[in-house]
């Protein structure tokens, strides 16, 4: 698919093609860090290698002079591989201080990449990460003591499954399987996958077939209302305890003795036109029906009246005047 | 000879304007939408655009909701075969029996797999009672398919009700609509009256696109498996290089359905309104179906009793007339209309049944001339039939019960 790319972006990878003086293309001989990510698979690897400014008192407080990267991948994959470096050498950053660089940093650099490519600014931000854990372990940093974490991420990499947030399969089956994720609702609120367009919530190989290989396919598939009868019932849909007779009879009564007079001081009626379960199906009639706002205000009326009258699971469906 | 076009609801003629739009991709911007450089990516943007135009005229606040397909028959199978894949616990289907036979066929396919269909009734009007949709809700059921507007009768269904009334009773019934004869006639709002619609099929050539394109409306969130699948085209959801010109089509032809609709559906309901007018008071014993229902201003659906379609029909195209017929030789299987059945019309009057169908291309000189000949047509059929005196020109007084003796 033909992607759009901001004027900018197709410039650095340009630049960088071109070997365009200012551009980083590169890699460092001895580095202060080296860092890598991404593999053949996804179709993006980068290997990042940086220099520093070493403080002789405290190595927190080393600075980046040089960041250079060697990147396999697309016309974005280049172009966020240049901001990275270019954000980190201009900002003059220590180490821990370049960490805080995210990419969406990388994505407003570059102004904007489309959504399906952003994951090649994460790439940039995990390739970061790796290189500073590598200059910390040459320099006797220890990370943990200064409370900075540091996620790898090497095993979730593969097919991309949600494009729009850059969710990979092996992390989705991880995360279903860890926090106990049954349904494309939960995914989308624990890891962010298919929040988006939600193309990949049903196409082949999608969210819901990752879940149906993982859970099985017994009957889960709509979780409102069960398949057979009221075994897993929300309490909306548990039996009246009343027959369906009784049921129907009290329910006549309470309209007659109690909402029709009501109805009829100011001019309307009400027909009943089905009774299903604990849903009463009623058709407004007279003065009233027609007017928005005072068919919505009688049948909240109507629905309490019988709530506190027979039972309070009652629901009230208002049907239309047409046959 | 010129012909009267008078079948819109068969197919319709591409609008001139639909026909420059679609040239140029047609000849020198033949790119694949998915390939990556330039004159791709332009296509490509096109393609982007029809696609926002087409949902800015459904009231649809995403494109991505639209999917394109190659007719409204992809369309109605990826939506009822899609839902049903994708929910399998819930194996109850309620449609009409007066839906086309892509949206029945699919039913009738999914009751040979052990799903259980309600087909619900019509009454004499061709309208659909709502208690009885109501009754027909159950806990296991899937999702109502309910067509906007009827091609033969062009009886119009209350869908916004329908729908409103389906996700009241259980939101997760999935509610599909068939609009193929109802886009660019009736006001369509997905985001607004119909948001309770979660998938609408359409096809571009009855409605001044060509044939070979269609679209089926998917609401964010409804749960669909993609029927066709291979590239990865419409974000996974179907598969196939989008037919770019005939896309570029469907979307002009709406914007034109647009820019003048209120005037041209003035116009083609007096057209109808006078033809209908003129036929009830020059020639006995017909009657227009669906009469008293709401029906969209371009359908005449009228039964002649005692003569049969086919024999009509060719003598109208004698005179250049192109209609079409309810009746059993017409439709190539040897059932009469299964809508006109639906409808309780005997049979006797379904054989003789012609569907007139109008558009903005036709005028008041089409009009006066099937007034011209309509009437001789079927009074020459009568005069050849054993159930119609001529002297009298009223039916013989025996032709009922000659009629019953002939019926299944």
């Amino acid at each position: 698919m033909a992607w759009e790319y901001s004027e900018k972006t197709k410039q650095l990878f340009m630049d960088a093609v071109h070997g365009k003086p200012g551009t980083h293309l590169g890699e460092i001989e001895d580095p202060d860090g080296l860092g890598e990510h991404g593999s053949i698979v996804c179709g993006d690897a980068m290997r990042f290698t940086f220099r520093v400014e070493r403080n002789p008192d405290d190595p927190t407080k080393d600075v980046i002079t040089d960041a250079r990267y060697l990147t396999f991948g697309c016309t974005s994959a280049i172009a966020a591989s240049e901001a990275l470096c270019s954000l980190i050498e201009e900002g003059r950053y220590t180490p821990l201080q370049a960490l805080k660089i995210q990419n969406k940093d990388i994505v407003e650099f570059l102004e904007g990449l489309p959504q399906q490519k952003v994951h090649c600014s994460v790439m940039g931000a995990e390739a970061l990460e790796a290189a500073v854990f590598n200059w910390a372990q040459k320099r006797g940093v220890d990370l943990d003591e200064l409370g900075v974490d540091l996620h790898t991420g090497e095993d979730d990499e593969g097919r991309i499954v949600c494009k729009c947030m850059s969710v990979s399969e092996p992390y989705l089956r991880r995360k279903i399987k860890e926090l106990n994720l049954h349904t494309i609702e939960e995914i989308t609120n624990a890891v962010k996958a298919g929040g988006a367009c939600m193309s990949c919530h049903h196409t082949p190989g999608g969210l819901q077939d990752l879940l149906d290989e993982i859970w099985g396919t017994d009957g889960k598939a709509l979780h409102i209302l069960p398949a057979d009868g009221f075994e897993e019932a929300t309490p909306e849909s548990l039996p009246i305890s009343l027959s369906p007779y009784q049921f129907a009879k009290r329910i006549e009564k309470v309209m007659d003795e109690q909402v029709r007079p009501m109805l009829r001081h100011d001019g309307g009626d009400l027909e009943i036109v089905d009774i299903k379960d604990n849903l009463v199906y009623c058709r407004m009639k007279g003065a009233c029906h027609g007017c928005a706002s005072a068919t919505r205000t009688l049948k909240m009326t109507v629905e309490t009246t019988l709530k506190e009258a027979v039972d309070e699971r009652v629901r009230v469906i208002e049907v239309g005047a047409g046959t | 000879m010129n012909i009267i076009y008078a079948d819109n609801n068969a197919t319709t003629r591409v609008a001139p304007e639909v026909r420059d739009a679609m040239m140029p991709y047609l000849d020198e911007d033949y790119f694949n939408p998915s390939s990556m450089y330039e004159p791709a990516q332009r296509t490509a943007h096109v393609m982007a655009e029809a696609r926002k135009k087409i949902a800015g005229h459904l009231g649809v606040g995403e494109p991505t909701e639209i999917l394109f397909t190659s007719c409204a028959t992809e369309s109605n199978n990826t939506a009822i075969f899609g839902a049903a894949t994708a929910n399998p616990s819930r194996k109850h289907v309620i449609t009409t029996a007066v839906e086309h036979p892509a949206v029945l066929e699919v039913c009738k396919q999914l009751e040979r797999t052990g799903y259980d269909v309600t087909f619900l009734d019509v009454d004499g009007d061709g309208n659909l009672h709502v208690d009885q949709f109501i009754r027909a809700l159950r806990p296991d059921t899937l999702m109502v398919t309910i067509m906007h507007a009827n091609n033969e009768t062009g009886v119009i269904f209350p869908i916004e009700e329908l729908s409103r009334l389906t996700k009241e009773t259980d939101p997760s019934i999935i509610f599909h609509t068939d609009a193929t004869q109802s886009v660019s006639k009736l006001p369509i709002d997905l985001d607004g009256t119909l948001t309770n619609v979660d998938l609408l099929s359409f096809s571009g050539h009855k409605l001044h696109a060509p044939k070979g394109v269609g679209a089926l409306y998917v609401r964010r969130g409804t749960a669909c498996r993609p029927f066709m699948i291979g590239g990865h085209q419409e974000q996974g959801r179907r598969g196939g290089t989008e037919n770019v010109p005939y896309i570029v089509g469907m979307a002009k032809a709406l914007d034109l359905a647009a820019e003048n609709h209120d005037e041209e559906e003035d116009r083609i309901r007096a057209y109808r309104d006078r033809l209908e007018e003129a036929i009830e008071q020059q020639i006995p014993c017909v009657q227009v179906s669906g009469k008293n229902a709401a029906r969209l201003p371009n359908t005449l659906n009228v039964s002649c009793h005692y003569v049969e379609g086919e024999g009509m029909l060719y003598q109208l195209s004698e005179y250049g007339i192109c209609a079409s017929s309810g009746s059993a030789c017409t439709s190539g299987s040897l059932e009469p209309s299964h809508v006109l059945r639906a409808l309780k019309i005997p049979f006797t009057a379904i054989h003789g049944s012609v569907r007139f169908s109008l558009s903005r291309y036709n005028s008041d000189e089409d009009v006066d001339r099937i007034i011209e000949v309509f009437p001789q047509v079927v009074s020459n059929l009568r005069r050849m039939s054993p159930y119609w005196d001529n002297e009298k020109n009223a039916p013989r007084p025996d032709a009922n019960v000659l009629m019953q003796g002939n019926q299944k």
